[in-house]
């Protein structure tokens, strides 16, 4: 199995993506469409061009590299060198399964020491499933192994892959199925499906949850969210709020932002709902 | 905090007992020049005047801001224990017995020294008769007795400070606090004496080295050498992490203040708890605790021909020089080795020549050593003599002689070492380029180099694309180690001109913009003045894969073998620290790079945007402290190009 991997991102000492010191890969693509996403680039499962927006001179350079090199001012990866002031960036490198492994191995004893390990995440790291079965197959027994998911997958496909995780971070974003559609395109039956496979698992897992104002911050989710996690007796989880930045990616990917929600609205932190039934919420 | 250190901490911020004091000067320049150092500090003494904070009870600043250049030597732990057990009385007794049966120069010394002393006892006297009540207490045993409870240690404590700053001493270190304020902070507990109170004691002591600062400036204000050593492993392999360091390490957390800028000996036995709260002061972004790992630094010390009871001891100098208390007079900051000048001129003198990579490496060893010999020659001794400093080092004591006689047990010097990233950035992009795909000529290097790469865009920029250190790439980083080897190994075997030990280092101090100025284009890609990496770290402009790969590269070397001291100084973003697990990560990562062998550990815990708006409306950011090398400053009143530089490290970012 040659599966090539796209990664958009490999963070060192990622502190939030599980246990211990861990190095997270951030795979490309992704099969929702979360009006909320801080990571616009994990969205495109294509190559980009990211250009950041901040100090850029308007020199033009950018445009006129990619004129030569492909008769159109559209930005290539020749603009990534001419910009002057090292604003343009691609996003999207292709790894071999081995050739990544060699790149997290290197931080092994990080991993030993403090308990940590690696993590798979995204975009949706599961729209790359083999890749991560062909890393899982050189890391496995040496490396604590981390996916962070959405859960919108084939069952099989997630079953195959949680066999092979030691550790799973687990959104939950909305529990009534017309609302998931809606605001992510997943279909809860699926996710939900996945979770519990995952709670039945026994293997160790994490739940997060996305506080977005309007969306899954209401009441009622909130509600939907506690009686599902109870009926698990689940009795911690993780939230993450809604991240105000979260729209400055987008002009970088050569896109507009266009939340679907009142971004300037105050998150709802539900710590009093949670702890009222038993269930510790930490807040990142 | 209490109600009152919160009124007293607030006198201080403010900068209101600023209005007490007299901006005249005590003595002309041409008084001061004609007087030896002993002269102008009794000259210091008689003119100075007592003022207190309110409420004070530790006391002892300057009246005078315009103190006249006394001794003027700095950078040393002096003997505050010898003072504590003995008071100055009992050093005054010992010298009088001494100088029964000494003759000429020691004599002489020790005249002079019962003399200052005198002085000194004159002066604390007139200072009691104004004091508030609990401090007049305190005066009525110390200094001329040995302390008997924590509070008189601590006003004994900051007599010596004090009188040093008066000496005109340039960096007033504090040394191992914990372990030689043990015995009193004892004292105080068997009384009975609660936690609390001496908490705040140890706040009042902490707030009073904030006063006066900024008479004290070196080369950026803050720049003042008052850092203070806590735990460490005695040579019995115990830890001496004690009550006591917990207290101080709580105090500098509540107070939030520069100073004393706090260094925490570590070692692999250091229980991970200790690093989590170290953490806790790093997340206030004052840039410390600095980690010093005493399994490196002891046997690294011992190797330069310390006694093991002596570099078990050890303790840091104003930034980060591991210095011995008490006995030993070193100067570990007398030069700087500039790493990247070296192999900008074998690039220029030898590349053309080379046949292989590895003779280009034998020139950039040649140029080192070359460049020692010249540094070496160049050192100039400025040790005025000083009876009164002496009386800090207990050898002078003890033999009725001058510090500057080099009487104390060492009296080594050392060298920075700057831009070692930058080096080893260069030579790895010479080997790559010239050497592996000879894809550059060395005359066409010099050439672009000469003209600071105008008209060779796409060659820096192949330059750059070479290997960088701080990305565990060993093509580089064994060219750093490389480096460290030929400096370590060019001053083991070579003495100053006074034939003792030189000891190489990996601090940069603020050469990482001074020495950058003078170096042109350099084959790592870097622009001719463009800053150096700051210490013991990654040139600013790599592109780094993260910090664990910035830690691998950075503990490849052996340690022991450059050990004047040099922090691996790291930037992690502030939010990584909003909650447990970040916090907890960041201990990990602090006692994983112990545990790889790393030496000395600094961690900024830094946001750029807050800085960058600091540089646009600094009236909103007052209080914003951050590390600048070996101490921290007000980012206000920071140089634009030590902003610019902070600002240009890599933070490392957690999503």
């Amino acid at each position: 199995m040659n599966a090539l991997g796209r990664v958009f991102s490999i963070e060192e000492f990622s502190v939030f993506d599980g246990p211990g010191i861990r190095t997270s890969v951030f795979l490309k693509g992704c099969n929702l469409h979360c009006s909320w996403c801080h990571n616009p680039e994990g969205q495109s499962k294509d190559i980009q061009i990211v250009k950041s927006p901040n100090g850029c001179l308007n020199c033009g350079a950018c445009k006129k590299a990619a004129l030569l090199l492909t008769g159109k001012e559209e930005l290539c990866e020749a603009s990534v060198a001419a910009c002057p002031n090292k604003l343009i960036r691609i996003s999207g490198e292709d790894y071999t399964a081995e050739s990544l492994c060699d790149r997290l191995f290197k931080n092994q004893q990080f991993y030993e020491t403090s308990g940590g390990g690696v993590t798979f995440s995204g975009g949706e790291p599961l729209m790359q499933s083999d890749f991560i079965l062909a890393c899982a197959k050189l890391l496995r027994g040496k490396v604590h192994l981390a996916l962070q998911t959405a859960g919108m997958c084939k069952p099989e496909i997630f079953d195959r892959v949680l066999s092979e995780m030691d550790y799973v971070l687990f959104d939950i974003k909305l529990v009534r199925e017309e609302r998931l559609k809606r605001y992510t395109g997943a279909d809860a039956n699926i996710v939900y499906r996945n979770f519990d496979t995952l709670v039945k698992s026994g293997k160790d897992f994490v739940v997060r949850i996305p506080l977005i104002p309007g969306v899954t911050d209401t009441k009622e989710n909130i509600a939907d969210i506690i009686a599902c996690l109870k009926g698990y007796g689940i009795t911690y989880a993780e939230a993450m709020p809604y991240n105000k930045m979260a729209g400055a990616k987008y002009t970088m990917v050569g896109r507009t932002y266009q939340p679907d929600f009142d971004p300037a609205q105050d998150v709802y932190i539900p710590e009093k709902e949670f702890s009222e039934n038993g269930i510790e919420l930490c807040i990142l | 905090m209490t109600e009152r250190i919160k009124r007293l901490r607030e006198q201080i911020v403010n900068g209101t007992y600023q209005k007490n004091r007299s901006h005249k000067p005590i003595l002309q320049d041409a008084e001061t020049n004609c007087r030896n150092a002993d002269e102008v500090f009794l000259a210091v003494l008689q003119e100075e005047q007592p003022y207190f904070l309110e409420g004070d009870r530790i006391g002892f600043y300057m009246y005078h801001t315009k103190r006249p250049k006394g001794c003027g030597a700095g950078n040393f732990i002096p003997n505050y224990g010898t003072y504590l057990t003995k008071g100055f009385g009992g050093v005054y007794k010992e010298i009088k017995e001494k100088m029964k049966s000494a003759s000429g120069e020691e004599k002489k010394f020790g005249e002079t020294a019962i003399h200052l002393l005198e002085g000194v006892f004159e002066y604390c006297n007139r200072f009691k008769e104004k004091a508030p009540k609990e401090l007049k207490k305190a005066l009525e045993r110390v200094p001329y007795h040995a302390p008997q409870s924590y509070h008189e240690a601590l006003v004994l404590l900051r007599i010596c400070i004090h009188l040093q700053r008066m000496n005109y001493t340039v960096h007033v270190t504090l040394g191992r606090f914990d372990q030689y304020m043990y015995p009193f902070y004892k004292m105080d507990v068997q009384r009975g004496v609660s936690h609390d109170a001496i908490l705040e004691l140890t706040e009042e002591f902490f707030l009073s080295l904030n006063v006066d600062t900024d008479l004290y400036s070196g080369v950026q204000k803050g720049d003042n050498g008052q850092s203070m050593v806590l735990g460490g492993t005695d040579i019995n392999g115990n830890s001496v992490f004690n009550e006591l360091s917990r207290i101080c390490m709580e105090a500098s957390l509540e107070l939030n203040l520069i100073d004393p800028k706090i260094n925490l000996r570590v070692s692999k036995n250091t229980p991970i708890e200790l690093f989590r709260f170290g953490t806790e002061l790093t997340k206030q972004g004052m840039g410390f605790p600095q980690y010093c790992n005493d399994d490196v630094v002891i046997p690294g010390l011992i190797a330069l021909g310390y006694e093991p009871e002596d570099a078990h001891n050890y303790g840091v100098a104003a930034c980060w020089e591991y210095i011995v208390p008490d006995v030993s007079h070193d100067i570990p900051n007398v030069s700087v080795m500039n790493f990247p000048k070296v192999v900008n001129r074998a690039v220029h003198e030898n590349l053309a020549e080379a046949k292989s990579f590895e003779a280009f490496a034998e020139c950039v060893k040649m140029q080192l050593e070359k460049e020692c010999d010249a540094l070496i020659e160049s050192v100039v001794y400025e040790d005025k003599p000083s009876v009164f400093h002496s009386l800090f080092f207990d050898p002078c004591i003890a033999h009725l002689k001058d510090y500057a006689s080099g009487v104390c047990k060492y009296n080594n010097i050392g060298f920075h070492g700057v831009g070692i990233a930058n080096a080893a950035d260069a030579m790895a992009a010479v080997k790559k380029t010239v050497f592996c795909e000879k894809s550059i000529s060395p005359e066409t290097l010099k050439e672009a180099l000469d003209k600071n790469f105008e008209g060779f865009d796409s060659l820096r920029q192949s330059l750059i694309d070479c290997p960088k250190m701080g990305n565990n790439d060993d093509f580089v980083d064994e060219l750093g180690g490389f480096l460290m080897e030929c400096f370590s190994n060019a001053l083991a075997c070579r003495r100053d001109k006074r034939g003792n030990r030189i000891r190489p280092g990996t601090g940069s101090a603020m050469f990482y913009l001074w020495s950058a100025e003078k170096v042109g284009a350099t084959a790592d890609g870097r622009l001719a003045q463009q800053a150096f990496g700051c210490s013991f770290s990654p040139a600013i402009t790599s592109k780094l894969n993260g910090p664990l790969s910035v830690i691998q590269s950075f503990t490849k070397f052996d340690m022991t073998k450059i050990i004047n001291g040099g922090p691996l100084t790291m930037e992690i973003h502030d939010t990584t620290f909003r909650n447990e697990f970040g916090m907890m990560k960041v201990a990990q990562l602090v006692k994983a790079f112990m545990d790889m062998g790393g030496h000395q550990l600094q961690l900024n815990a830094i946001n750029r945007d807050t800085l960058l708006d600091a540089q646009k409306h600094p009236e909103n950011y007052k209080g914003l402290i951050v590390r600048v090398w070996g101490w921290s400053g007000y980012f206000n009143e920071l140089d634009i190009g030590y902003q610019n530089h902070i600002i240009a490290r890599t933070e490392f970012q957690v999503s």
